[in-house]
Formats: structure tokens, C-alpha cells, sequence
């Protein structure tokens, strides 16, 4: 369907533009609704998608919370530090 | 203490006992002792791990496979990262010195904000100190029953803030 194709275009172009990932870790000291507030305030995702985010950090060790440039991601990783979350990145496929 | 709530005027404002407000106002302020020395120190200018546990959770390395590329973003922003934490740190304990004649202290959104991000960091060094390192850790070790009791106070403190804030932006 071209709608799909259309959709698998985007994306792909998306990811060789974008080869970085900023990723949150998760750690014992940091509330659950202190690391869901985060997400909502600084990406500004909508509550849903923050929790979900949150409890893909809790239960997995790690979610992606952002895709960009380099330079963007160091960005994000900074403000987490600002938070206090415990933040990293990496090239995207890596 | 009477837990955070919101107020008419869009603040939150919670009641503190005076030694609440003496034991918050010292924390924050040796947080702030903690993270001062950094932003002058040999790691700011080298980028090298910052040996002391507690610091290096606060500021971890922004790149977990590459020690070259931690160093360098540890050189373009940690001492700009220390100074925005001996600031919040700051705005704490002065906002704590207002506490009137109840103990009631109303925090406007950005002092919440430096509220959080200060209860966050006295949170995670005291972790650090008490070697609370992993989930396991937390349930099995035996910790020192104050520092325990404080820790989550500390907890219920900040979730109260956090619970304040959330119900202010959805009547909001």
C-alpha cells in the first residue's frame, strides 16, 4: 500500500539524518512520577506516552526518549543531568 | 510536615516543622558544597571521571563506550551543569528562609522547578553514600534506620511537590 511505503520512506530518511539516540537509564533513587513528570515537561509527550516511556525505563533498564542530531541529543543529555536522570548517548544503531 | 498543595494564586505551598526547614536548608546546602568545587576543579579542565561516587552519578558520562567523548562533553558542560545545581541548591534554602510564623513556604513554578531538580540531587547523593547502587540493593541491604527514614522523607517530600504540581497543570 502506498500509504505504508510512504510511511517506511519517512522513517528511513529520518534515521540516516538522524544516527543518534539520547537513552535514559534506570536507576533505584528516582521516583517513578518524578521520571514521568520529566518526560511531559522537558520532551512535552503527552502523559500517556510519558508513562509508558517511564515504565519502559523501569522495567527494561532503558528507554530511547529522543532521535536526532548529535548535537541535539548532547542537548537532551545535558538537561536530563539537570534533572538528575541518568541519561546517554549513542549512534542509533549501535 | 502538611504536604504540598496548590494554591489560589497558581504557587504551591506546603507546611514545614522549623526543624524540617533547618535539616532541608543543609542538605541543599551540602549539596551545593558538593558540586561547587567542580566547576573549578581538575576534571572540569581535563574531563577526566569524577572520582567521588556521589558526583559522578550526579554528572555520569554522557557516552557509555567512549571515554574520549565523555571527557570532552564533561570539559563544554559541567561546570555549567555544577553552577545550575549550587543555583537551585540556592534557591532552596532561600525560599525555605521565608517560611512564615505556621511554617508555610508557597514556591512559584520556577523555584518548583529548582525544588525538584535539588531534591533530586540530595536524593541521589545520599544513595550513593549509603551504597544504594541497584533495586536489590535498596530492599536488601541493611541501612542505618535514620538515614533510611530521611531518605524517604525525602521521597514523600518530592512526590508530594510532584503531585502538587500535576494536579496544578490539569486544572490549569
Amino acid at each position: 500500500m502506498p500509504q505504508t511505503m510512504d510511511r517506511t520512506d519517512a522513517r528511513s530518511t529520518a534515521a540516516l539524518e538522524s544516527p543518534w539516540v539520547t537513552l535514559v537509564w534506570n536507576d533505584p533513587v528516582n521516583l517513578m512520577s518524578y521520571v514521568s513528570y520529566v518526560f511531559r515537561s522537558y520532551f512535552g509527550y503527552p502523559p500517556v506516552e510519558s508513562e509508558r516511556l517511564m515504565l519502559q525505563v523501569h522495567l527494561d533498564g532503558k528507554a530511547v526518549v529522543a532521535t536526532g542530531s548529535r548535537e541535539e541529543m548532547e542537548r537532551h543529555v545535558e538537561a536530563m543531568h539537570d534533572y538528575g536522570l541518568w541519561a546517554t548517548l549513542s549512534k542509533a544503531d549501535a | 510536615m502538611r504536604r504540598f498543595e496548590g494554591t489560589s494564586d497558581g504557587r504551591v505551598e506546603a507546611q514545614l516543622d522549623p526543624d524540617e526547614v533547618t535539616l532541608l536548608q543543609s542538605l541543599a546546602g551540602q549539596v551545593a558544597e558538593l558540586v561547587a568545587g567542580i566547576s573549578t576543579s581538575s576534571t572540569s579542565v581535563d574531563g577526566s571521571t569524577n572520582s567521588d561516587a556521589a558526583v559522578a552519578r550526579l554528572l555520569p558520562d554522557a557516552y557509555p563506550d567512549d571515554a574520549e567523548a565523555s571527557s570532552e562533553f564533561r570539559r563544554f558542560t559541567q561546570s555549567g551543569l555544577a553552577d545550575r545545581k549550587v543555583a537551585n541548591a540556592e534557591t532552596v534554602i532561600r525560599s525555605l528562609g521565608r517560611a512564615d510564623i505556621t511554617g508555610s513556604v508557597a514556591l512559584d513554578e520556577p523555584e518548583t522547578l529548582s525544588w525538584l531538580r535539588c531534591l533530586t540531587d540530595i536524593r541521589l547523593t545520599i544513595a550513593s553514600r549509603l551504597g544504594i547502587e541497584t533495586e536489590d540493593d535498596e530492599a536488601g541491604r541493611t541501612i542505618d534506620p535514620l538515614m533510611r527514614e530521611l531518605y524517604d522523607w525525602l521521597g514523600f517530600v518530592q512526590n508530594s511537590l510532584i503531585e502538587a504540581v500535576d494536579d496544578r497543570s490539569t486544572d490549569g
